[in-house]
């Protein structure tokens, strides 16, 4: 289920604005800016997290990249003001992140940003089109729900590694399933064009079949 | 009935026969010799020269055996080596602290704890101790080694006790010491029959390790009757003031481990198995600790259509508020919109 990332209700799989309020990354873009932002896979900006704190971020980031290749983990902690929306943050953020510390291999589809907003006390998980098959809102729902109790006291690195470690269950878990059914999370991200293929190909066929007595028809008459 | 009495006629039908044929006197001849024509009976028996043919085949045939060494016609031992030196600490450095001294490992684990569990049996007893030190068939004492001067040093304190030298396959090479309390007191004709007693024990087996349990049997017989001619059961005064220190703790082993011994048995029979199992869970659990630490996940890459024009990604993912803990997470699971949820 894809939902828009300002009014939260559902989008269509190719949408290039929401249906419902309009939004798109230009309104983003508007709001935080066009440029690309220099930034390291892990950026406390909002300065909630200790120099330990830092390395066993770190290291659960870092274990996610080893575990699954394709992928890496990122956050970022900031105060984004009281209009801002963390949601549309996330979003902006990890189309316009240029990443310094990541190999050029690895693009921003691969990501998985957490943003922290240590002042409006707000959480949020974005992750990039290669995952958009595998992973589920609820299930970054989960990961935060991991973190909630640290955060509420606090400890940002113990919620971001909790909340990190989880992810990596549900990766390895979502891993294993795509690799036995890949189908079944193909179907999820087919483009409109493909799913109508078929419709399209039953309807050629029956009127394939309509047609054929008529011919038939007419050779017996000649 | 019928065979038996057909038997017993024929047999009395023979016996008729004999009596009725002539009888048939000895042979007789002069000077020496048979008549040549004359038919002698038995005279093959008496005839010294046999047929040329037997004669071939009797021959007797020289054997080739090697002439006997001067040490076997003067019934020399075989010669023998000193215990090696690497033992002498154990053997003559101090008084032994169990009552077998074998550190040579020259009996089986088995025999040996039986033996020993024999010898404490024996001195948990008797007033006598009996201490035994086990050498190897063809050893012999170093020459530096005074025995009767280590018996006396070793021994003169503390219980009685009567010390053998044991040689394995050996048992007429044995010796016997007593402890001076012992020797003043009993006489040297004792000792040797309680010896050579015990050494006939021990002949009388086969085998070097049957041989030791019958000589040590016989020995602590006759040290009882040893005790009796020293005046009753009572032990001599000297061992009353100097009781064993090192028996006591030995006896008191031997009747825990006599305890213990069947459940050690039991539990030595599945220790292996438990060992190995316990071996291969743990192994099997570190195995598949390592691969799940090594194991890589991919994902299929599949193409995504771009949604509200992000190049990278398209927003999904979800979002919690921690501002209070009067709004739990379960209460923030539908992800509703800002203006919905102000309402």
């Amino acid at each position: 289920m894809m939902k828009c990332p300002r009014c939260v209700q559902r989008i269509h799989r190719a949408a290039e604005s929401c249906p419902h309020c309009g939004f798109s990354i230009a309104d983003a873009d508007a709001r935080y800016g066009a440029e690309e932002v220099r930034l390291r896979c892990l950026s406390d900006t909002a300065g909630i997290l200790k120099r330990g704190d830092r390395e066993q971020v770190e290291a659960a980031m870092e274990r996610i990249s080893r575990r699954f290749p394709q992928v890496f983990a990122a956050v970022h902690t900031g105060a984004l003001g009281e209009v801002a929306n963390i949601r549309q943050f996330g979003f902006w953020l990890l189309n316009r992140a240029a990443f310094e510390d990541l190999p050029p291999d690895k693009p921003n589809e691969a990501g998985i940003l957490l943003t922290i907003d240590p002042e409006s006390k707000a959480a949020g998980f974005i992750f990039g089109y290669l995952l958009d098959p595998f992973l589920e809102e609820a299930d970054t729902f989960e990961c935060l729900c991991r973190a909630h109790a640290y955060w509420l006291e606090g400890r940002y690195a113990d919620g971001i590694v909790r909340a990190l470690l989880h992810l990596e269950g549900i990766l390895a878990k979502r891993s294993r399933q795509a690799r036995r059914d890949p189908g079944h999370f193909q179907r999820k991200v087919l483009p409109l064009a493909m799913i109508g293929d078929p419709v399209r190909r039953i309807r050629a066929g029956h009127r394939n079949v309509s047609q054929a007595p008529e011919n038939k028809t007419k050779e017996v008459v000649q | 009935m019928k065979s038996t009495r057909s038997v017993g006629i024929l047999c009395v039908l023979a016996a008729g026969l004999g009596f009725a044929a002539p009888e048939q006197g000895l042979p007789s001849w002069q000077d020496g010799q048979p008549p040549e024509e004359a038919w002698v009976a038995g005279s093959e028996l008496l005839v010294g020269d046999a047929a040329e043919g037997e004669g071939a085949e009797t021959e007797a045939v020289a054997l080739e055996l090697e002439a006997p060494t001067a040490g076997d016609i003067s019934g020399a031992a075989v010669p023998r080596s000193e215990v090696p030196e690497e033992y002498w600490p154990a053997y003559f450095a101090e008084r032994p602290q169990a009552f077998l001294v074998d550190p040579q490992g020259l009996l089986s684990p088995v025999d040996q704890r039986e033996r020993l569990d024999f010898l404490n049996y024996h001195a948990g007893d008797s007033a006598i101790d009996l201490f035994v030190y086990v050498f190897g068939g063809d050893q012999e004492i170093p020459g530096e080694v005074r025995e009767e001067e280590l018996v006396e040093r070793f021994f003169a304190a503390g219980r009685p006790a009567a010390v053998v030298h044991w040689f394995m396959g050996a048992p007429e090479r044995t010796v016997l010491r007593l402890s001076p309390a012992l020797t003043e007191k009993l006489p040297l004709a004792e000792q040797r029959r309680a010896l050579e007693s015990s050494v006939m024990q021990a002949l009388n087996q086969t085998g070097p390790a049957r041989q030791f349990e019958a000589f040590l049997v016989q020995m602590s017989i006759r040290i009882y009757w040893m005790e009796r001619m020293l005046g009753g059961t009572e032990p001599p005064a000297g061992a009353i003031a100097a009781p064993a220190r090192v028996v006591k703790p030995l006896e008191k082993k031997s009747k825990v481990m006599e305890l213990l011994q069947p459940h050690l048995e039991q539990a030595r029979r599945f220790a292996l198995p438990a060992v190995f199992t316990a071996g291969a869970l743990l192994l099997l659990v570190v195995v598949s600790w390592w691969l799940k630490h090594r194991a890589r996940h991919r994902f299929p890459d599949f193409e995504v259509e771009p949604r509200l024009g992000g190049a990278h990604a398209a927003g999904v993912g979800a979002v919690i508020s921690f501002a209070s803990a009067a709004l739990p997470p379960a209460s923030q699971r539908d992800q509703m919109p800002d203006y919905l949820r102000r309402a």
